[in-house]
């Protein structure tokens, strides 16, 4: 690990943590976003649009080579001059160059998320040549001599005073910092600037090969007068552009403004294909396709869906991390999770390797991709690929390799570490401070205690009376269930037995792996893998059930992933991933058991947080919901009830603590803006975050696991039966 | 599919009027642009008499020189080859330059379109643009939707950053029937 490198990146963390109009800012967009998106969608199939979309990307990027050479032929065909840019200095060589060679002294730039990758600015600057940004959100960060935070809204990281400050600076005059103003401002000069150019330069968001021609997706209307005035027009072109028909860069306008703005349509669609006249002749049409790493990103075979990219810069808007820290810590050049993926490809790993492990996973971008690109399993595989270039870490590394993989030692000790964390709970469940250099670890949360006795050496004297079992089921506890929160456990076992489910818990089930997998220790994974398929297969059950959805996750798809190329293993994982399902799911549609529980006198004000593997890696959210109102509690959702909680597992405890602190934060904002008596979700690692901040802050709110509720319901039943 | 073209239009911030000669237009236009407008040559506005409209209107008609006088004029007036009624986009071959001209330096831009050129969406635009494609070899179409508009500041949605503040649609039928006539 960069020891600098991490000191800058965890300086610039806490400088974004200082400013909380920043913050505000990032949230209040993220919430008028979701709204915006949703009425732009109404009445159009997103899942289908973007099934169609990351499917046609995907036969593009099998196909490149030869649109290439179809656009290059009919672009040229109609006056175009097309370069081939292998890396960002061939493509600035080549537009300074001609700059130079035709005498041009100004630029005019429409907003080109290229050129910031090539650091064209500075290449024409170098030159000699001054460039100018028209875009309103460019020019602003032209002027601060700064770089973009988001891809779509350059400056969303600025305010109005601050762009008064810079704007008076370019007209020798204070300037209101009244929003219209200051665009009128920004009108009045750039307008000269398009007369001035000799050059136009832009971007395209498509590169279409039926025709040769270029398109433009864009609101100022810049791009236009950049694109029409000046003689000379450069367009720098990522390949990844590169549509093969009119109707697929129709598809990708369908959903393009929507999902990035929340727009129908932005006010331009700008489709220029060939030398157009200008003044008294044609205009000088060069091309620049950009590769710069586009086509070692095309031939990754755990990387290259991330090449569908449309560029709306949704995965920033959902993203609790890009929400609390921006674009500038969150981000090199290309931000948030698409970010982090092209920045490894385009400007190099080393770029990468901290925003690799800055992703909590929560998968909230997978959800609104346009592309339908995995973003999170991507990241997961920097995340190893780093680990493998530069190592995990001393620490981890041997936890990881020394002791997990051997599941008799790791359990042992987390049995020792049961009695040597006396001193510190005095015999409670709950941690609320802890000495010395841990202190920071209970700083913002409590932590609960390992229990006593682990779910494991419980298990024989936990009671179960089912005549006639419906389903024999295995239960694959994880850690957290096993050792933190055995009672869950107890719970699992009083509501399936009372649905007539018999449960068992396989003993050589180890740790899923995740931890392991998060912070890029793949050969610890696997190996775990491994053993937990050969645990739960063990007794042939009719199911595996979960009460965590991260376990969850591995069972269905990490473990098949890890071993899919395995002759050995493939099957077996195969096996168990079909076989396994979150607790709540199985009881709702395996057992159709919403109805099952008893209905309380008075029921709980319940509000349910969405836990983020639960909703978006296995589907699961309306499950839980009518488990808890068939069971008499009334339900209040929280706003953003699917926003992360910020727990992360390792995330939380060492990696950025920092940030997973204000992502709780507001988690406990929402949850007690609800009134709600009891806020309920259905995984251990969610339990351990929400109810650590709320126990913190002294907030009345109690914290339970779905199953914990449903067995409550059939105490109060009992109860009642009794009387 | 009028009336949602023209509600499409709306949401977005321009505005609709329909009409049923020139001469409305033309007085259309002069009740919102003091002094000229440019009115580059377009065979479907000449054949209805626009420019005498505008002239007898009072307005003075700008139809050379773009480069020199688009500063001056507070007005742009050019036809529509066809429209998307989803979206309330107006389509504009605008290969040559003093449409581009016309449609992105005034304040206002008014556009003239024949109800009956009218289509779904931008899918159902697919073959038209095609069409364009095959006619001429070197092309400049735009899309456009409302009016120039920016939320670059602090997401405020902010109208008529570098291209028009205004948009006028003037429904006028009987204009032109061919979707690809200038």
């Amino acid at each position: 690990m960069n020891k600098q490198r991490n000191r800058d990146y965890r300086n610039r963390i806490e400088k974004a943590l200082a400013t909380p109009r920043l913050q505000q800012a990032l949230h209040n967009f993220g919430d008028a976003y979701v709204v915006a998106r949703q009425n732009a969608f109404a009445g159009l199939d997103f899942e289908a649009m973007r099934t169609e979309i990351g499917t046609m990307k995907d036969r593009v990027r099998e196909n490149r080579q030869d649109l290439l050479a179809e656009f290059t032929r009919n672009a040229e065909a109609a006056g175009a001059k097309v370069f081939m840019a292998r890396t960002a200095a061939d493509a600035n060589r080549y537009i300074a160059e001609l700059a130079k060679q035709q005498g041009v002294k100004t630029v005019v730039k429409s907003k080109s998320m290229a050129s910031e990758e090539t650091h064209l600015n500075q290449a024409l600057e170098a030159a000699g040549v001054d460039s100018l940004e028209t875009d309103l959100g460019e020019w602003i960060i032209q002027l601060a001599g700064q770089r973009p935070s988001h891809m779509v809204m350059p400056a969303i990281h600025m305010f109005r005073d601050e762009v008064a400050e810079l704007f008076s600076k370019v007209t020798g005059q204070a300037e209101s910092d009244d929003i219209p103003h200051l665009v009128q401002v920004a009108r009045e000069r750039l307008r000269q600037g398009y007369f001035d150019a000799d050059m136009g330069i832009s971007g395209a968001n498509m590169a279409i090969a039926e025709t040769g021609g270029i398109a433009l997706v864009t609101n100022e209307g810049n791009a236009r007068l950049a694109t029409t005035l000046p003689k000379i027009h450069v367009a720098l072109v990522g390949l990844e552009k590169l549509v093969p028909t009119l109707e697929d860069a129709t598809n990708i306008i369908r959903v393009l403004p929507r999902n990035a703005t929340g727009q129908l349509l932005t006010s331009y669609v700008t489709w220029i294909r060939g030398a157009v006249p200008c003044g008294d002749g044609d205009k000088e049409l060069h091309i620049v396709l950009l590769d710069n790493g586009r086509s070692a990103l095309a031939e990754s075979p755990h990387c290259k869906q991330a090449l569908n990219c449309i560029k709306c810069g949704a995965c920033a808007n959902v993203c609790p991390v890009y929400q609390t820290v921006g674009g500038h810590v969150f981000g090199h050049i290309y931000i948030s999770a698409i970010g982090v993926i092209l920045t490894a490809f385009y400007h190099g790993l080393d770029k990468a390797a901290e925003l690799v492990r800055a992703c909590i996973g929560c998968r909230a971008c997978v959800a609104v991709c346009p592309s339908n690109i995995d973003l999170e399993s991507i990241i997961l595989h920097l995340r190893e690929v780093v680990g493998e270039e530069e190592g995990v870490g001393a620490g981890k590394s041997l936890v990881f390799k020394r002791i997990m993989r051997n599941r008799k030692l790791f359990h042992g000790m987390l049995r020792a570490a049961s009695l040597l964390q006396k001193p510190v709970t005095r015999g409670e469940r709950t941690i609320r401070h802890l000495p010395l250099f841990f202190s920071g670890l209970t700083e913002w949360r409590t932590l609960p205690a390992i229990a006593d006795k682990p779910l494991r050496d419980q298990w024989r004297s936990i009671p179960q009376k089912v005549d006639k079992p419906r389903y024999r089921v295995a239960f694959f506890a994880g850690c957290l269930n096993d050792f933190v929160y055995p009672e869950l456990g107890q719970d699992l076992v009083k509501v399936l037995n009372h649905l007539d489910v018999e449960v068992s818990l396989p003993l050589n089930q180890n740790c899923c792996g995740v931890p392991a997998l998060y912070s890029g220790d793949r050969e610890t994974a696997v190996a775990l893998a491994e053993q937990n398929i050969a645990a739960m297969l063990d007794e042939d059950p009719d199911f595996v059930v979960t009460t965590c959805p991260t376990c969850t996750m591995a069972l269905q798809r990490d473990f098949q992933d890890l071993l899919g190329d395995n002759p050995v293993w493939a099957e077996k994982a195969r096996q168990l991933s079909e076989r396994t399902l979150d607790v709540a799911r199985f009881i709702a549609e395996k057992l159709d058991g919403s109805n099952k529980f008893g209905v309380p006198a008075e029921p709980e004000r319940v509000t349910y947080h969405d836990s983020c593997h639960l909703k978006r890696g296995a589907g699961v959210w309306q499950q839980p919901r009518d488990l808890l109102a068939g069971s008499g509690r009334e339900l209040v959702e929280m706003q953003h009830s699917d926003r992360c909680c910020g727990f992360g597992g390792s995330y939380s405890f060492t990696s950025h603590p920092d940030i997973a602190k204000r992502i709780l934060g507001d988690k406990i904002e929402d949850i007690e803006a609800t009134t709600a008596d009891c806020v309920a979700m259905d995984c251990p690692g969610c339990m351990m975050q929400i109810r650590g901040g709320l126990e913190k802050q002294e907030k009345a709110v109690r914290v339970a696991h779905t199953i914990e509720l449903l067995a409550e319901s059939l105490a109060e039943k009992t109860d009642f039966g009794e009387r | 599919m009028l009336s949602g073209f023209i509600e499409a239009l709306q949401k977005v911030g321009g505005q609709a009027r329909e009409i049923e000669t020139v001469q409305q237009a033309a007085a259309y236009i002069a009740d919102r642009v003091k002094g000229s407008v440019l009115l580059p040559e377009q065979s479907s506005l000449d054949r209805a008499g626009l420019a005498k409209a505008l002239d007898a209107a009072g307005l003075e008609v700008i139809r050379n020189g773009w480069r020199e006088r688009s500063a001056d004029a507070e007005g742009g007036v050019t036809r529509v080859n066809f429209a998307l009624a989803d979206t309330g986009t107006l389509v504009l071959d605008s290969t040559e330059e003093a449409l581009r001209l016309t449609t992105t330096l005034p304040e206002k831009h008014f556009a003239l379109l024949d109800p009956g050129k009218l289509v779904a969406d931008s899918l159902a635009a697919v073959p038209y643009l095609r069409d364009f494609h095959a006619r001429s070899p070197r092309n400049y179409l735009a899309y456009i939707t409302g009016p120039s508009r920016t939320a670059d500041i602090e997401r405020v949605l902010t109208i008529g950053v570098h291209g028009p503040r205004e948009l006028h649609v003037l429904l006028l039928p009987g204009l032109s029937d061919d979707f690809f006539e200038i």
